[in-house]
């Protein structure tokens, strides 16, 4: 499944932005479900989530990696997860502009998904990718204001 | 295809209910159609059930001060076939009717639908065109709140956890608005691919009160307000549903699946916007 | 004794109600589910997330340590199980070998890897969540075309290019023919995979009696005898020691006509831990480890005359093997290319199958297994190749098909087709149709910018499977007829149905040539334990060949009632008649009742005769036989949301004799519903991954009743040569016939756009993008 759009946080530069986006304690709170991200390596970390969407949830245990770092401009993120429920696999690259101010943040990655939500949630699964998205980047907004 | 333990409670009151409910592992059963399934595909797991069928005040259809009450447990084939919606708000019954086979009609409820919020339910599509309202119980309080306010996003909802959807209101509609709801199935579910309702009024020859209402296109059904807004005071003439149709997709970002693209998704909004204001016009008198 | 006969009338061609169905629709049925045992043990299987995964580590010591588990095995465990057996023998065919639980490595989702047994299916279920695997998975790949390419990666390592088996076949000179051809139309035609979808998922039950030393099987199966004989070897057992049987079975076309892991497996858990276990399919594991149906890309080239004579014929079929060769694999395609020039004269065929490995579940027999693909490519092609000459697509065929006196038939690829006319029922559903006033109506329809399409099929298929060298198994069928001590009369089938309604074909059968009523006649079939060996119930062969086998048995049961009733009657000239023994001299009669009373009794014996009035016979056919027909839709398109409509669908069959036209027109009914689903909603998805990801019925469209026209159905009747009793066989037909007449009717409604070809499913979108496009693919 390929995963492309863009989302503007009003009152950032990309600086900081970038910063934020880079910080664990930031990024596990913009992660929905997320219960903590623990350093594995440079820029490494080892995830537990518990993503609840409507009457559904999972837990999942996994990684996110930053890569390919050009501050700040755009990097790579990778996250991986899996659970009872299935596994998710995603890479992509983000892109920071500044606009007005703010920062206009464009995504496009592939995200792969297996198991039991590939084999029965096809319905819902570009809905519930595309909510998640909008949650991570409403609370990178929030995050951006404090 | 085996769910996991769990406890069951069948209460007879709301408050009964509500208290069971304030346990965050319990879980509100009604009709069971989209919970049971997930729960058996372990994809939901709750401690509890607390079902609702035995609430008798949550199975009636009221008629009061110009407005439906119609119970959250109302199944939808009770809606489909009441006389009471089918005289007064017809689009509801029309749309009940159009809800995947007559088994689930016969097993879900109004409440766990609007509950649920799937993106491709059928009910939205209605309840935003008859601008519903919601009423909405906790323990200890109770709230109306529009439609539009409770729908967050594709399955989610402004309902707090251990709350209740307990009752849905809609307008008694005058014999001479016209209402349709149109729709494309999902051959294999019956679920919207994407379905429109309208309703509108006419006199002297104009369109008045339109009311759009979008289902299966978005995240979650909405109120196609920049529709009603260019149909308003026109003729209905062809050119005019049709200028006013092309714009039901603008800044929704549309739903892709196995079933259909956006693109679509887009388009069958368009097709479908045509067909439900050209049909309730046909209605209207 | 009696004097008077009673001369009652032939129930055979009537359409008589099914004899099971008060069983079925009262709820008292026994499925493989109602089965249940003292101390019985369920079985829950761990299966595969991914389509290709080495596996490093599995941990099942939480699970085996939770409450209420009696075991949990893994491959390791199994390494002496099977392999799962294909029965198919092409020549250079790759053999994967197949264990019925996974050791190193996984193909596809839904590969089972562990297996956890316990006191209730829930502690089972639950269980599973507890055991760990770690996998690491490898790239996959799901189609294949992509298979086929260079550097794809390999299903499995030790065959790089992913080929499971080619095979060649030259009939005539298709060079020649294509060289001397005015023209040649030529398209890619894909067959898109599709999921059984029985009612009833597989099902099975596996008892091992310590004492007796022997295992009974219970298992939701088409072909209980040859399981017998394929699990006896896969467990290491004596067959004579292993019984199968087959209750209720909820539907199978060709999807239970195999043999899996579960069955060996449960056998052998049962075995192990001295309890009866029970395993049933969720409609989860069913979607991923039960075999699908079709799954070809084909090539095909069809040359012909200026005047529409066709020459010749090119094919390349590729071929979806799937990860595995289940029982039938790559023998499915085989069929395809047999059938490869449809009912048509030409006998110039070059035709190829190339079979191919994919991280997809193995494909085999699904309703009509290979003739589908093939009718469907044909039946395009004929429709192009008409587009392409701008003739009538009704002319086109008539005009090359045989001609009735011009049977047998040999085609181009090695067949005898038994009887035929081809034109009579394609005349016939064009009169039905009114063929001509719909022709009409389409020239008015397109001057007001509708999309109205008149779409023909005529079909021929291979059935009642089939003379011994054509089939991996016999290609025979077994009875035993049994005039009971009380004259009523038991039947025992070697075949398996399961929901065709031989219960009631085959008394009528027995009921005419006995003369009984039909409700004294009674029909077991499905278990090793009380019926002799058979081969089962597939390929539209139960009333062709086991029917036959009955009809054969009743005649040998004749001459022996007659031996009989020459006794009684003191007489040496008698007839059998309404159900009596009757002496053409005196009019005297006797009874059957009396007649078997008497050879229970056995005080006195015929001369030469034994005790007891049994007759049991295996027969073979000495050919395939080869039912045909006609299928006209009218279909609308809706030119701004590309939704089909149905208007009229009629369906000229011939299946040879009619025994039962209820019967005959049911099995059209849900032939013509599956046809319908290929054409308009089904499809089984993997994505690039290897992910199935129509994984359950909310996203796999089969159709529902509103979903189905009205069909308007009739026959002609052409009795087959090859058995007494003139029947061909209808199993298969309805789906065979429809698929093809669905998408030419659609085609031939967006012709006006130039659209040629389009493949299945015709899901609204597809359409819709072909209309703005201008009919632009
Ligand atoms: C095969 C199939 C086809 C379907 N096709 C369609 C279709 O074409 N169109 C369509 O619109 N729908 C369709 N549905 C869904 C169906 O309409 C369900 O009935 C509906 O979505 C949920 O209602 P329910 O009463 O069954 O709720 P349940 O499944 O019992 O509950 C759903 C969720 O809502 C919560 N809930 C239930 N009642 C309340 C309440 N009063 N207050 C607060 N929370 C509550 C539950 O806790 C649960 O989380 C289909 C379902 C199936 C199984």
């Amino acid at each position: 499944m390929r995963i492309t759009g863009s989302a503007r946080i009003a009152a950032a530069a990309p600086e900081q932005i970038f910063r934020l986006l880079l910080d664990p304690a930031v990024l596990s709170k913009c992660l929905p479900g997320c219960e903590g991200l623990e350093r594995t390596g440079e820029d490494e970390y080892r995830m537990r989530m518990k993503a609840v969407i409507g009457a559904v949830s999972g837990a999942f245990d996994g990684t996110v990696r930053l890569s390919d770092q050009k501050a700040p401009q755009s990097f790579r993120m990778a996250v991986e997860g899996s659970g009872r429920i299935g596994f998710v696999k995603g890479e992509g690259l983000l892109k920071l502009a500044g606009q007005d101010g703010g920062t206009e943040i464009a995504y496009d990655g592939e995200v792969q998904v297996g198991g039991m939500i590939a084999s029965v949630g096809q319905r819902l699964l570009d809905a519930t990718a595309r909510m998640i998205i909008r949650r991570f980047f409403t609370r990178l907004s929030e995050e951006a204001g404090q | 295809m085996i769910p996991q333990n769990f406890d069951y409670a069948a209460p007879s009151t709301i408050e009964e209910a509500l208290e069971l409910l304030a346990d965050p592992e319990a879980k509100a059963l009604a009709g069971g159609m989209s919970l049971i399934p997930l729960m058996k595909l372990r994809l939901a797991a709750p401690g509890r059930l607390v079902d609702l069928r035995r609430i008798a005040g949550l199975r009636e259809i009221r008629q009061d001060d110009g407005a439906l009450r119609i119970g959250a447990l109302v199944t939808h084939s009770e809606i489909e076939s009441s006389p009471l919606v089918r005289s007064r708000c017809p689009l509801l019954a029309e749309t009940a009717s159009h809800i995947g086979d007559l088994q689930v009609r016969n097993a879900g409820t109004i409440g766990g639908s609007i509950a649920h919020n799937d993106p491709a339910a059928d009910y939205p599509a209605a309840l935003f065109a008859l601008e519903a309202k919601v009423k909405v119980a906790g323990k200890g309080t109770e709230r109306t709140l529009p439609l539009e306010e409770l729908v967050v996003d594709a399955m989610v909802t402004a309902l707090e956890p251990g709350e209740l959807i307990t009752e849905v209101i809609v307008p008694v509609e005058a014999a001479s608005t016209g209402t349709s709801y149109q729709k494309m199935r999902q051959p294999a579910s019956g679920f919207a691919i994407v379905g429109v309702a309208a309703r509108l009024e006419k006199s002297n020859g104009r369109i008045g009160s339109v009311r759009v209402g979008v289902t299966g296109l978005g995240p979650s059904g909405f109120r196609a307000r920049r529709v009603e807004e260019l149909l308003d005071g026109t003729a209905g003439s062809d050119g005019e549903i049709r200028e006013a149709a092309a714009v039901v997709a603008e800044g929704v970002e549309a739903n892709a699946d196995l079933h259909a693209s956006a693109d679509y998704r887009r388009h069958l909004a368009q097709v479908f916007t045509v067909r439900a204001i050209r049909a309730a016009l046909a209605r209207a008198s | 004794m009696a004097t008077t006969v009673t001369k009652t009338e032939p129930i055979v061609g009537k359409g008589v109600r099914r004899k099971e169905d008060p069983r079925l629709i009262t709820g008292t049925a026994t499925y493989v589910d109602d089965i249940e045992m003292p101390g019985m043990r369920y079985a829950a299987i761990l299966r595969s997330p991914h389509a290709a995964a080495k596996i490093l580590r599995i941990e099942t010591s939480a699970a085996a340590a939770h409450p209420g588990v009696v075991a949990v095995f893994t491959g390791d465990d199994t390494r002496d199980v099977g392999p799962v057996p294909c029965a198919a023998s092409l020549p250079g065919l790759r053999a994967p070998e197949h264990k019925v639980l996974a050791t190193d490595r996984v193909y596809y989702v839904g590969h089972p890897v562990a297996v956890v047994v316990a006191a209730d299916r829930y502690v089972a279920q639950d269980a599973l969540d507890l055991i760990e695997v770690e996998y690491e998975p490898q790239p996959a790949v799901a189609d294949p075309e992509k298979a086929l390419e260079p550097g794809a990666p390999a299903v499995h390592p030790e065959w790089p290019d992913n080929r499971a088996f080619t095979y060649q076949h030259e009939g005539g000179d298709a060079a020649k023919a294509f060289a001397e051809a005015d023209v040649v139309v030529k398209q890619r035609i894909v067959s898109q995979r599709l999921i059984p979808t029985a009612m009833e998922t597989r099902g099975v039950v596996a008892a091992w009696d310590a004492g007796m030393r022997t295992l009974t099987l219970h298992s939701s199966t088409q072909i209980p005898h040859l399981m017998r004989s394929l699990v006896a070897a896969m467990v290491g057992m004596p067959e004579n020691r292993l019984r199968v049987v087959t209750p209720e079975v909820g539907g199978g076309f060709g999807s239970k006509l195999n043999v899996y892991a579960e069955e060996a497996l449960l056998a052998w858990i049962s075995m192990r831990i001295g309890k009866p276990v029970k395993w049933i399919e969720s409609r989860r594991e069913n979607y991923q480890a039960t075999i699908h149906g079709r799954g070809h890309v084909d090539y095909y080239e069809l040359a012909a005359r200026k005047d529409g004579t066709i020459l010749g014929l090119k094919a390349k079929i590729i071929q979806d093997c799937g990860a595995y060769h289940q029982l039938l694999t790559p023998a499915i395609p085989t069929l395809s290319l047999l059938m490869a020039p449809g009912i048509y004269r030409f006998r110039n065929v070059s035709a190829e199958i190339i079979g191919v490995f994919t991280n997809c579940v193995p494909t085999d027999a699904y309703r009509g297994a290979g003739r589908p693909e093939a009718t469907h490519c044909i039946e395009r092609m004929v429709d192009l190749l008409a587009a392409e000459l701008k003739m009538d697509p009704a002319e086109i065929r008539l005009k090359n098909f045989p001609g009735p006196d011009e049977f047998p038939f040999e085609t181009g690829t090695g067949l005898s087709y038994d009887s035929g006319d081809y034109a009579a029922p394609l005349k016939k559903a064009m009169e039905i149709a009114g063929y001509e006033g719909l022709r009409e109506e389409q020239r008015r329809a397109r001057n007001e910018g509708r999309f109205l399409g008149i779409g023909i099929s005529t079909y021929g298929e291979i059935c009642a499977l089939g003379p011994s060298s054509a089939l991996p198994a016999g290609g025979w069928e077994s009875a035993t007829v049994r005039v009971e001590p009380s004259g009523k009369v038991t039947v025992a089938t070697g075949t398996s149905p399961h929901g065709q309604g031989e219960e009631t074909s085959f008394a009528q059968i027995v009921a005419d040539e006995l003369g009984v009523d039909l409700d004294d006649v009674e029909v077991i079939h499905g278990d090793t334990g009380i019926v002799q060996y058979g081969i089962g119930t597939f390929g539209s062969r139960t009333l062709a060949v086991g029917g036959t086998a009955i009809h054969y048995a009743c005649q040998d049961l004749k001459t022996k009632i007659k031996q009989w009733g020459a006794m009684l009657l003191e007489s040496d000239d008698v007839r059998f008649e309404g159900g009596a023994c009757v002496c053409n001299k005196t009019g005297k009669s006797v009874p059957l009742a009396e007649i078997a009373a008497a050879a229970y009794r056995a005080l006195k014996l015929p001369p030469g005769a034994e005790p007891g009035l049994v007759a049991t016979r295996f027969w073979e056919p000495s050919n395939f036989t080869f039912p045909f027909g006609a299928h006209i839709a009218v279909t609308e398109v809706d030119p701004e949301t590309g939704q089909v409509e149905i208007k009229r669908y009629v369906a000229v069959d011939d299946c040879g004799r009619i025994i039962n036209p209820l019967l005959v027109a049911g099995q059209i009914h849900g032939g013509v519903a599956q046809g319908l689903g290929q054409a308009l909603y089904e499809e089984a998805v993997y994505d690039e991954n290897g992910q199935l990801v129509t994984g359950e019925l909310m996203d796999y469209a089969v159709p529902k009743a509103t979903m189905v026209p009205h069909i308007e159905s009739s026959h002609t009747e052409t009795p087959s040569p090859v058995n007494p009793l003139g029947v061909k066989g209808v199993g298969e037909a309805g789906t065979i016939g429809c698929s093809p007449a669905v998408v030419n009717s659609v085609v031939d409604a967006l012709s006006p756009l130039g659209v040629k070809h389009i493949d299945m499913p015709l899901t609204p979108e597809k359409l819709w993008r072909l209309i703005a496009k201008g009919g632009q693919a």
